[in-house]
């Protein structure tokens, strides 16, 4: 039955090939932001929707000045159907680009002037190619796409040419040693060489070309000859796409599980396990709505998930809110989130599921390791453990503030210009954080303070806090208040000196408190314009920045509450607050922006 | 990160306030003592932070003990090159403050060494700014300038880098056994003897223009 359904569903795509673009998004894509109404980007210029990251694709089209004063409608681009925005992985390539309708195929080629045709062997189809993408055109959809061979994968390939081959490293350290060859020896080693033989780069080069060709040769053919889409093969995905909001989202974390990096020892040393594993994340799928309202984008997420993980996050979430903690958020915090879980539940729940696929293993190692995680499960005190940490924790990010350091300073004989060192305080920027959990134990807390503060001096107790001098980058001093069943570690010196019991008043309202408290697990929330533009750039990694970039300059707040969790799935709200008089079509792309960053 | 441009560049990059002291000492027979200090302590934090990472900018952020593997080798080859003698590194972890002392029998060997040391070190092989000179003593007067090495460096900085620069300190000091009769920059100070000069710059003024401590020191007959 389930075979003919999806028959059906097949020669129904196949009969609706041709009249929407996201029949042409790769099965290979696993996250997809579709934006349903292109009207809102009517006013949107070519060049200033190009620069957005998930238009990298595309990006070179904004230098040789073809995007100039265009709209999306000068480019021919069909504001009847949606614009979707694919990215995916798999072990060996990362597929990227965007499907479209057009309307007018010469004012399209007017704009993205950087394609030239190719052969195409597409029926019905006509290729155009750039430098980097490919654009295929067929009954009036688009679809730009970029086929990229892993550049882990390409460098091992490479590696085991080149050395297959006999050569040395092509980072040898020797070169310096050449230097002493002279002009003739070096005549003489290059005649010598053989010409046809490619060096390391041109060899890595030409392998990763060769894949390339391979790898977008095997997208096109389960696209265009096997007829199998995205849109063909996930049933979510079609199910999500028909949602009358401004835009969707959708990614499979089944196959985001599949490819992580980290989980190759489990894939090759253990692969029953890792299937056993990998089949506790079957259906783990997360789809949205973006919904666009007069002063807010409501993002509204719906996390997917089988049954057996259903089952732990369920226990995980059945859990309350401490109220103790709003006392120690300010209601105008720059951001903050809080995040409660029932560890207990939680952990006897995973016991449960996830040690009988354990058990299974018959691997020695793994098989030892099970019979501790029993006897520490028999043995251990789980009441006094869950106790230390209760589950509910909070953030708060208070700003960026002069942090006082010491500096060496220079200072200079004004007779002999002789010089010398001198320490003085100096002040340096940070950004202010404070962490904080409850406890039923704050004896624990207590003990391995004192311990430490016997070790070394660094650890101070003052009758309010302890602080740890120089712990963060040997230079600023870390806090620590242990009260009233709160254990809370901050930098900011105001929180530590000032309000350890609290900011009083200024804390969270009552009507912010009842929020997070229908909450469920999850909530956040952040002023775009504090947090945005006074965090420090350096304190992110790079892999971050991107992602702090798009946000700047945006004002408004963002804010993220979890609902309820069941069997099947939890959902998620992500909400964002902007001025009525700014463009919300923008607004709307600034956010896909944010999230397409997030997600990749 | 470029490790073998550590003495001028990486302090450059990741600093929010820098000191920066050369100090050239030449006496009448041509022998002399080039000290390079360069102070990050004020930005203990950033750079500490920075260092944190595994890489920056795409390239790959050093870790300490790597810092510390390449001024010995700095040390090392130096040490090799003819005319150079006693050469001082020492580097404060804790403050980040790297201090370079190098004796030298003239100043070209004193360039030469340097350069030559440089280009080994160098994987990038971008020697054309290296192989340029800097400084130059004809036994009346001495001739400095910023390498272009460096120069060309932090001409690539992004603005926001550039504002990193803006309260740092470059201070080159030229001494002499023999009294100063000009100097051909205005904002060169002379100590009362006249043995000795002084020319502190702001760092972003100097990005902006390297000819600020561009000097030449002429001694009395």
């Amino acid at each position: 039955m389930k075979h003919t359904l999806f028959s059906v569903v097949i020669l129904m795509s196949a009969a609706m090939f041709g009249q929407k673009s996201e029949l042409m998004i790769p099965q290979e894509a696993v996250t997809v932001f579709s934006i349903n109404n292109l009207d809102l980007l009517k006013k949107i210029g070519v060049d200033q929707l190009i620069s957005y990251d998930f238009m990298n694709e595309i990006h070179q089209e904004l230098f040789d000045g073809s995007t100039d004063n265009k709209s999306l409608k000068d480019a021919g681009i069909d504001f009847d159907q949606r614009l979707n925005i694919f990215y995916g992985k798999t072990q060996h390539m990362e597929v990227s680009g965007f499907t479209f309708g057009i309307t007018d195929e010469a004012a399209l080629f007017s704009v993205f002037d950087d394609f030239d045709p190719l052969p195409s062997e597409i029926n019905g189809a006509k290729a155009y190619g750039s430098f980097f993408n490919n654009l295929v055109i067929k009954d009036k959809n688009g679809l730009l796409i970029r086929v990229e061979p892993i550049e882990s994968y390409v460098i091992s390939m490479t590696d085991s040419i080149w050395f297959s081959r006999g050569n040395l490293s092509p980072y040898y350290q020797g070169f310096d040693l050449d230097e002493a060859v002279s002009d003739d020896e070096l005549m003489v080693q290059d005649i010598s060489y053989e010409l046809l033989e490619k060096n390391y780069n041109e060899l890595r080069d030409s392998i990763q070309y060769v894949l390339q060709r391979q790898y977008l040769s095997e997208v096109f053919k389960g696209l265009f000859q096997e007829g199998k889409s995205l849109y063909s093969l996930s049933q979510p995905f079609r199910e999500v796409i028909l949602h009358p909001v401004a835009g969707v989202f959708y990614m499979d974390n089944e196959r985001n599980f599949d490819r992580a990096k980290n989980l190759w020892y489990l894939k090759s040393v253990l692969p029953s396990l890792y299937l056993d594993i990998q089949e506790l994340y079957q259906g783990n799928i997360i789809t949205g709505d973006l919904v666009l309202g007069a002063q807010s984008i409501d993002f509204n997420i719906t996390a997917s998930y089988g049954e057996p993980l259903g089952s732990i996050y369920m226990e995980m979430n059945d859990a309350k809110f401490d109220k103790r903690i709003a006392k120690y958020i300010k209601e105008d915090q720059p951001a903050y989130f809080t995040y409660t879980i029932n560890l207990e539940h939680a952990y006897n729940k995973a016991y449960e599921i996830v040690l009988p696929l354990l058990e299974k293993e018959k691997n020695i190692d793994l098989s030892m390791n099970v019979l501790t995680l029993k006897l520490a499960n028999a043995f251990i005190n789980k009441d006094a453990v869950f106790d230390a940490y209760k589950g509910c924790m909070f953030g708060t990010f208070n700003g960026v503030k002069k942090v006082k350091t010491r500096k060496i300073e220079f200072f200079y004989n004004e007779e002999t210009f002789e010089y010398g060192e001198r320490e003085t305080d100096a002040e340096e920027e940070m950004p202010i954080f404070t962490l904080g959990f409850t406890t039923g134990r704050p004896d624990v807390p207590e003990l391995i303070l004192e311990h430490l503060s016997t070790i070394t001096s660094n650890f101070e107790k003052t009758p309010t806090y302890w602080v740890y001098n120089k712990a963060i980058f040997d230079a600023a001093p870390l806090y620590m208040i242990n009260t009233d069943g709160l254990f809370i570690l901050t930098n900011d010196e105001d929180l530590a000196k000032n309000h350890p019991g609290g900011y009083g008043k200024a804390g969270l309202s009552n009507n912010t408190l009842k929020t997070i408290k229908k909450a469920g697990s999850m909530s956040g929330f952040a002023n775009l314009k504090a947090v945005a533009n006074q965090f420090p750039a350096d304190f992110l990694l790079p892999e971050q920045v991107p992602l702090m970039e798009s946000l700047q300059g945006k004002s408004g707040t963002m804010s993220l509450r979890s609902g309820k969790t069941t069997l099947q799935n939890t959902e998620i709200s992500l909400s964002y607050g902007f001025e009525s008089s700014e463009d919300s079509g923008k607004h709307l792309l600034d956010m896909l922006n944010t999230l397409y960053l997030l997600t990749k | 990160m470029k490790i073998n441009y550590i003495f001028f560049l990486v302090p450059l990059l990741l600093s929010s306030c820098i000191e920066i002291i050369d100090d050239l000492s030449i006496h009448s027979d041509g022998t002399g003592t080039f000290k390079y200090s360069i102070n990050l302590s004020s930005s203990k934090l950033k750079v500490n932070s920075i260092l944190s990472l595994d890489s920056l900018d795409g390239k790959k952020v050093p870790d300490l003990a790597e810092i510390e593997e390449k001024i010995t080798e700095f040390k090392n080859l130096l040490s090799q090159e003819p005319g150079i003698s006693l050469v001082k590194t020492d580097l404060n972890t804790s403050d980040f403050i790297l201090k370079i002392s190098i004796d030298f029998n003239s100043i070209s060997q004193l360039q030469s060494g340097i350069k030559s040391v440089l280009m080994r070190l160098s994987k990038e092989k971008d020697q054309y700014a290296i192989e340029e000179d800097w400084i130059s003593w004809d036994g009346k007067t001495l001739n400095r300038e910023i390498p272009s090495a460096v120069t060309s460096k932090v001409k690539t900085f992004e603005y926001s880098e550039m504002d990193l620069l803006k309260s740092g300190t470059y201070t080159s000091i030229t001494r002499f056994d023999k009294p100063i009769l000009k100097t051909s920059n205005s904002n060169c100070k002379l100590n009362p003897a006249r043995t000795a000069s002084m020319l502190q710059v702001n760092t972003f003024d100097l990005k902006i223009n390297n000819s600020l401590i561009e000097n030449a020191i002429t001694l009395t007959p």
